[in-house]
């Protein structure tokens, strides 16, 4: 029967071997860290693991504004959308681009239905939206957008998966009596 | 010396905000702007349009323009052929 003493002895021992045989292998430059080469499921576990929890846990107390379906919001998230997210997370018509195929994880296709609908889903996007995801290709875009516009952006998401392409044309198009509202 | 150091300091970093604020100004993207393809509301079912969903009440805000003008045109001809029918028939009227 080891001794209490002899187990703590032994974990120890292990997890500065562990400590010592990650570190190796971090400064060996071993690891493919090219975007052309996939993660392995372990490392994907992680990262969404992390990530998930993480907007989880920040995006909980986010206030929801009450008017996001109106058609300024549509007008003004429309023109933001097609500028500064269509490129990676694509819009009606469009299955991939150049972005959605080289980035590492691949840009979500924001144009189905499977990104909109609760109020989780809704505080979600604002909260990667603002803050960004480290790592992921997608930037904050709260130091140079204010929260109303981010959140045109948001009201413009809910119903950017039932447009056509002719509607998302219409609504995207920055006319010179924009509709955003820098407030 | 040390005052005017730190003056230049707020100065770059007042100036480097100013433009990182200004950098995703809606204005910076007219320039690249493409217009809303009204001609093609022409095409869709009017019966099948729900005009009190968001979306729709946005395209006709985005379209307002041009179906006034499309309006304003279409009222131009009607009273301009309006005016020259009124005016061949004023003038069989003085043959007869």
């Amino acid at each position: 029967m080891p001794h209490l003493k002899d187990y703590i002895k032994s974990l120890v021992l292990t997890a500065a071997i562990l400590l010592i045989a990650g570190g190796i292998f971090i400064y060996s430059g071993l690891y493919p860290i090219g975007a052309d080469v996939p993660h392995t499921r372990l490392t994907y576990w992680l990262l969404e693991t992390m990530r998930e929890r993480s907007i989880a846990n920040a995006s909980q107390s986010i206030d929801i504004p009450q008017d996001l379906n109106t058609s300024a919001r549509l007008l003004g998230g429309g023109a933001d959308y097609n500028d500064m997210c269509a490129g990676c997370h694509l819009k009606p018509g469009k299955s991939e681009s150049d972005f959605s195929i080289g980035l590492n994880p691949t840009p979500p296709n924001l144009t189905e239905s499977k990104h909109v609908g609760d109020d989780v889903a809704i505080r979600r996007q604002f909260w990667i939206i603002k803050h960004g995801i480290k790592a992921s290709g997608m930037p904050a875009w709260g130091p140079t957008h204010s929260d109303q516009r981010i959140w045109n952006m948001v009201a413009f998401l809910q119903r950017l998966p039932e447009l056509t392409e002719t509607q998302y044309q219409i609504l995207t198009a920055r006319k010179s009596t924009s509709h955003s509202n820098s407030h | 010396m040390r005052t005017k150091f730190s003056t230049y300091i707020l100065a770059i970093a007042a100036l480097g905000t100013t433009l990182t604020a200004q950098a995703h100004d809606p204005k910076e993207h007219m320039k690249d702007a493409e217009a809303p393809n009204c001609a093609s509301m022409h095409n869709m079912e009017h019966g099948k349009m729900d005009m009190d969903d968001p979306i729709m009440v946005a395209m006709m805000q985005q379209c307002m323009d041009e179906m006034h003008g499309d309006k304003s045109q279409a009222t131009e001809e009607a009273e301009k052929e309006m005016a020259e029918s009124e005016s061949m028939h004023e003038h069989s009227e003085h043959h007869h």
